[in-house]
């Protein structure tokens, strides 16, 4: 009975890993962009979807579209502020101006959204599933499904798509991929809008499980390190499989070892990993 | 301007010697002319260390070009160090000052090892989850401190053979402090001019040219890594006797983000860049304090805002204006 | 003289006189901002009110007193920048401390200026050591107290054959659970412990621990976790979701307002207790606490929690031992607190161990209904 309940455990943690993870291992890879604003976009994105439902009285379904909105707009004015430094790939630069950004929005959220802790009201995240004695809710069910389809189509789009080729190309040679015509400037842009619009969606679906406060945000999304790393920078299938397979490996490192020692065990494990097989790593 | 060009408008080395010794007197009497206050000396002292902190993130970002995002790591080594092995030990200031060094090259060879060859991003990434994974062992074994840290860290103490150094004052520790800024100011200032410091100059501005001379930028990365550990960890040795308590929140990204907004507040490869940013910082968060919510978007602000608009920094600015200013002179015909 | 003259040397004399007899600063160093904000607020707000309070009075030793109110961001290195500045304005004493590691980072300061530290809220151990601050005072309870309370009711009321842990893992949490067990062999307890599972303070997903505790399936699960703002709701919700009958005993401390805000009805059946309660015996027959009470929802608008008393009880504290020894010295103040009893506190009688630490009364109680946060008292032994 333990076991089985560990597993979905392990499947519900890792397929909010992989949700989250998505949008930053594609920016990392096409871009080489460090997003460290990322915490704090989750956090705007469940804010948002909390003001959309509680203040605007708008239904989960179309609170979760203004968040995601509402995070496309914010990312693409931030990247056309970075747009200079992306054109250079000064990536010293950037990985600065996101920790700055991110700064911003932490405390521009503890000012708008103030300091307490909400709730977002979400029914599904209190609906419970009863398999046997196995537990879990729907929103999890939720969770696990849109993040499946949401990798599908991803991958569906980069690599059946005509401009699913374009961004691998300009992942792969930036300059070569001007030459031929493409312009590189908009494939980043859109990009880093996908990837605050996957967070944002990301936020909307996982944030319901317990209280938000404005001051979170690096605790939510410090496994998305760790998820993408593992998974291989950019590697969609990578990111999904390495998602599902820290979520198991949390939950029954967790659950016969010890729970509260899991994110320095996942992060020695990544740093003999990078030890042992810096190659993975050191492509181009 | 580079470095190397900065080099050549230089003043010759006697003269050199002499503004330094009177700076470093000016230094000394520094807290003396503003006041003479125990939170004089305490805001100078904390500036002085802060700057030393920064010097450290300095060398890997304004020299190599790269970010570290471990830093704290260093920082956070060379308190616990001085903690652990004063209180449990009773070691002096000496000692603990040297197992910091012998420590800091340590765990920054082993990461510069591991990151060999890997690209710069991946380096900074390993030093971010070296970080984090240094914050979990400091916040879980309870043995070198546990969540709570350690309390009661006895005055610094440093005995040169015939009397003993005793800082158990914040006044008493104004001249360790000053002392190490100057030792750090001086190491950098050897550091522009050597061929280490040369060759990473190099690796960050022409690449092909470097590689063509036979520099490996791998091995400059990991031997500017490793120089410029030990030197924030310093920075952490005398945090912890000026405040006598050592705790997990050393590795708080709120030191990371003052170290990296210093740095280039100022404009890089500016010798006393991160010693004015580091000041200006300190004074604005305890002058000028806005609130906590605030303080972060104007520290976020100006962190993002500088390396977008004005990567040169403050003095890039005010070399623009300088020059603004000189050519509708030289335009004006005489 | 003229009428004139008479009215400029009056006016002359009204506007002096303040400066002359200059105000007693009360200064409060509490996270305003970040996670902890809104419950550094609230016992700074209790600090003010009680300061006002004592000022309609005629202020204290014939001066008015002043709050000056700094923010932490619960953060050791802001709160060493807020001490100095504290020591620099010369405040006669500093209220602090909601995270224990920036007390214990403001201590030293505080002690080398000479500043009176009355701790609130800071739980650790360490505070009171003595080291750093030989006059140190404590309004909360120390952990030692705390794990007497729920390990009694554990073993003489709730009559528990199997318990186990469910504790956040770090000074605090790991520091309660060794204490309860203390407390368990001092009472001979003849259950069993089957189980211990640790979390850390950021977490807010206890669905891995969950799992292994309803395996177990002790009678009773005693939790540790401070997190009243996210993680502790959320593992309450959890924790009715997984469907375990345990009885959920919380920690003493640990149910604030926002833990009812958020968890509402999945509260119900909790156990816990707590040193103090505006509406329930003993303070509800205490006549400074209902006068508090009262005066705090007029200003607030809502009731005092126990975060609240112990802003006000910090300044009743002082003020009365200021009266006392009509002194504003540290040394004075101090030792009339330390090991003494203060009276005509929310508290009602406030006696002081040697070491600083206020001797607390406790209520433990059942939540009847979470939604709006009613508790029913149950009788100690």
């Amino acid at each position: 009975m333990n076991i089985a309940q560990q597993i979905i455990n392990g499947l519900v943690l890792g397929s909010g890993y992989a949700c989250v993870a998505l949008g930053w291992t594609i920016l990392l890879g096409v871009a080489r962009l460090v997003n460290f604003a990322h915490g704090q976009l989750y956090m705007l994105g469940a804010f948002v979807t909390w003001y959309a439902m509680v203040k605007a009285g708008l239904p989960y379904p179309v609170a979760i579209l203004a968040a995601i909105i509402a995070l496309a707009i914010l990312g693409a004015l931030l990247q056309s502020a970075m747009m200079r430094l992306v054109m250079t790939q000064n990536l010293t630069s950037l990985m600065i101006v996101t920790l700055g950004f991110g700064y911003v929005l932490q405390g521009g959220s503890a000012l708008l959204f103030g300091g307490n802790p909400q709730t977002l009201p979400v029914t599904l995240a209190r609906a419970n599933v009863d398999l046997g004695s196995l537990w879990f809710t729907w929103q999890d069910v939720l969770v696990f499904v849109a993040t499946l389809l949401l990798y599908g189509a991803v991958w569906l789009f980069t690599q059946k798509t005509r401009f699913g080729s374009v961004i691998r190309a300009v992942a792969e040679d930036p300059k070569l991929a001007e030459l031929f015509g493409i312009n590189a400037r908009i494939v980043y842009l859109l990009v880093f809008v996908f990837e605050c619009s996957a967070v944002a969606l990301g936020a909307a679906l996982v944030a319901p499980r317990s209280p938000i406060l404005t001051s979170m945000g690096f605790n939510e999304v410090i496994m998305t390190f760790v998820v993408v790393v593992l998974g291989g920078i950019g590697s969609i299938l990578g990111a999904l499989i390495a998602g599902l397979g820290l979520g198991l490996f949390i939950a029954f490192f967790g659950a016969f070892v010890a729970q509260a020692y899991t994110t320095a065990a996942a992060f020695a494990v990544l740093l003999i990993l990078l030890v042992i097989r810096p190659a993975g790593l050191a492509t181009k | 301007m580079t470095a190397i060009e900065q080099d050549r408008i230089s003043s010759p080395p006697s003269l050199r010697a002499v503004i330094f010794v009177v700076l470093a007197a000016v230094g000394f009497f520094l807290p003396r002319l503003l006041g003479g206050t125990s939170v004089v000396y305490s805001t100078l002292t904390t500036i002085a260390i802060f700057a030393v902190m920064c010097y450290g993130i300095d060398i890997v970002l304004s020299y190599l070009g790269e970010v570290s995002l471990g830093h704290t790591l260093f920082w956070a080594i060379g308190g616990y160090t001085a903690a652990n092995l004063s209180v449990k030990y009773g070691l002096n200031g000496w000692s603990t000052a040297l197992a910091t060094i012998a420590l800091c090259i340590v765990a920054a060879g082993f990461l510069g090892a591991v990151t060999l060859r890997t690209r710069e991003f991946v380096f900074s990434l390993v030093t971010y989850a070296a970080a984090v994974v240094g914050y979990e062992i400091a916040f879980n074994w309870d043995a070198i401190g546990g969540s709570d840290g350690i309390v009661g860290i006895a005055a610094l103490d440093l005995p040169f053979g015939f009397a003993t150094f005793s800082g158990a004052s914040q006044e008493d520790l104004w001249p360790v402090a000053l002392a190490l800024l100057l030792l750090t100011l001086l190491f950098i200032a050897r550091f522009r001019r050597s061929k280490l410091g040369t060759a990473a100059l190099m690796v960050q501005m022409n690449p092909a040219l470097a590689a063509s001379l036979g520099i490996d930028p791998r091995r400059i990365r990991l031997a500017v890594f490793v120089l410029s550990a030990p030197i924030t960890g310093l920075a952490g040795w005398l945090y912890a006797y000026q405040r006598a308590y050592v705790g997990p929140d050393m590795f708080e990204t709120y030191f990371l983000v003052l170290m990296l907004t210093a740095v280039v507040l100022i404009g890089r490869r500016i010798l006393v860049g991160p010693l004015i940013g580091t000041a200006i910082l300190i004074a604005q968060q305890n002058l000028l304090s806005l609130g906590g919510d605030w303080n972060k978007i104007v520290l976020g602000a100006v962190l993002a805002l500088v390396l977008i608009f004005w990567p040169d920094g403050l003095a890039g600015l005010f070399r623009r204006a300088g020059k603004k200013q000189a050519e509708p002179q030289q335009a004006e015909p005489q | 003289m003229s009428k004139t003259m008479k009215l400029a040397a009056a006016l002359w004399l009204a506007l002096a006189a303040p400066a002359m007899a200059q105000d007693i600063k009360v200064g409060t160093i509490f996270p305003l901002s970040g996670g902890a904000g809104p419950d550094g607020q609230t016992v700074t707000n209790a600090v003010k009110l009680v300061v006002d309070q004592i000022n309609a009075k005629g202020g204290l030793l014939g001066r008015k007193l002043t709050v000056v109110s700094k923010d932490d961001e619960s953060t050791p290195a802001v709160g060493v920048s807020r001490a100095n500045e504290m020591v620099a304005e010369k405040a006669d004493v500093v209220i602090e401390g909601w995270n224990s590691p920036v007390t214990l980072a403001m201590q030293p300061i505080l002690a080398r200026g000479g500043v009176l530290d009355i701790t609130a809220v800071s739980k650790a151990d360490l505070i009171l050591a003595g080291q750093t601050n030989p006059y140190a005072v404590r309004i909360n309870s120390s952990n030692g107290f705390d794990a007497e309370v729920i390990a009694k009711y554990v073993v003489n009321s709730l009559k528990a054959k199997t318990v186990a842990f469910l504790t956040q893992n770090d000074v605090y949490g790991n520091g309660f659970q060794t204490a309860v067990e203390e407390e368990f062999k001092k009472l001979n307890f003849s259950g069993k412990i089957v189980s211990t599972e640790k979390f850390a303070f950021k977490d807010t997903d206890f669905r891995v621990q969950l799992t292994n505790l309803k395996t177990a399936n002790p009678d009773a699960i005693i939790v540790t976790n401070s997190s009243n703002s996210s993680g502790l709701p959320a593992m309450v919700e959890q924790y009715r979701q997984a469907d375990i009958k345990s009885t959920f005993v919380g920690a003493v401390g640990i149910m604030l307002s926002t833990v009812f805000k958020v968890a509402g009805d999945a509260n119900n059946g909790i156990i816990s207790a707590d040193i103090y309660f505006w509406d329930l015996p003993p303070f509800n027959g205490i006549a400074e606490s209902n006068n508090f009470a009262a005066a705090y929802k007029k200003a607030y608008g809502v009731d005092p929690d126990k975060s609240a008393a112990l802003g006000a009880g910090a300044v009743q504290v002082w003020a009365s031992a200021v009266e006392a020894t009509k002194s504003l010295d540290r040394k004075t103040v101090a030792e009339a607190i330390r090991g003494k009893t203060i009276k005509g506190t929310v508290f009602g009688d406030a006696t002081f161990l040697p070491n600083g630490q206020l001797r607390p009364r406790y209520v433990v109680f059942k939540v009847v209904d979470g939604k709006n946060a009613k508790l029913e008292a149950l009788p100690q032994n």
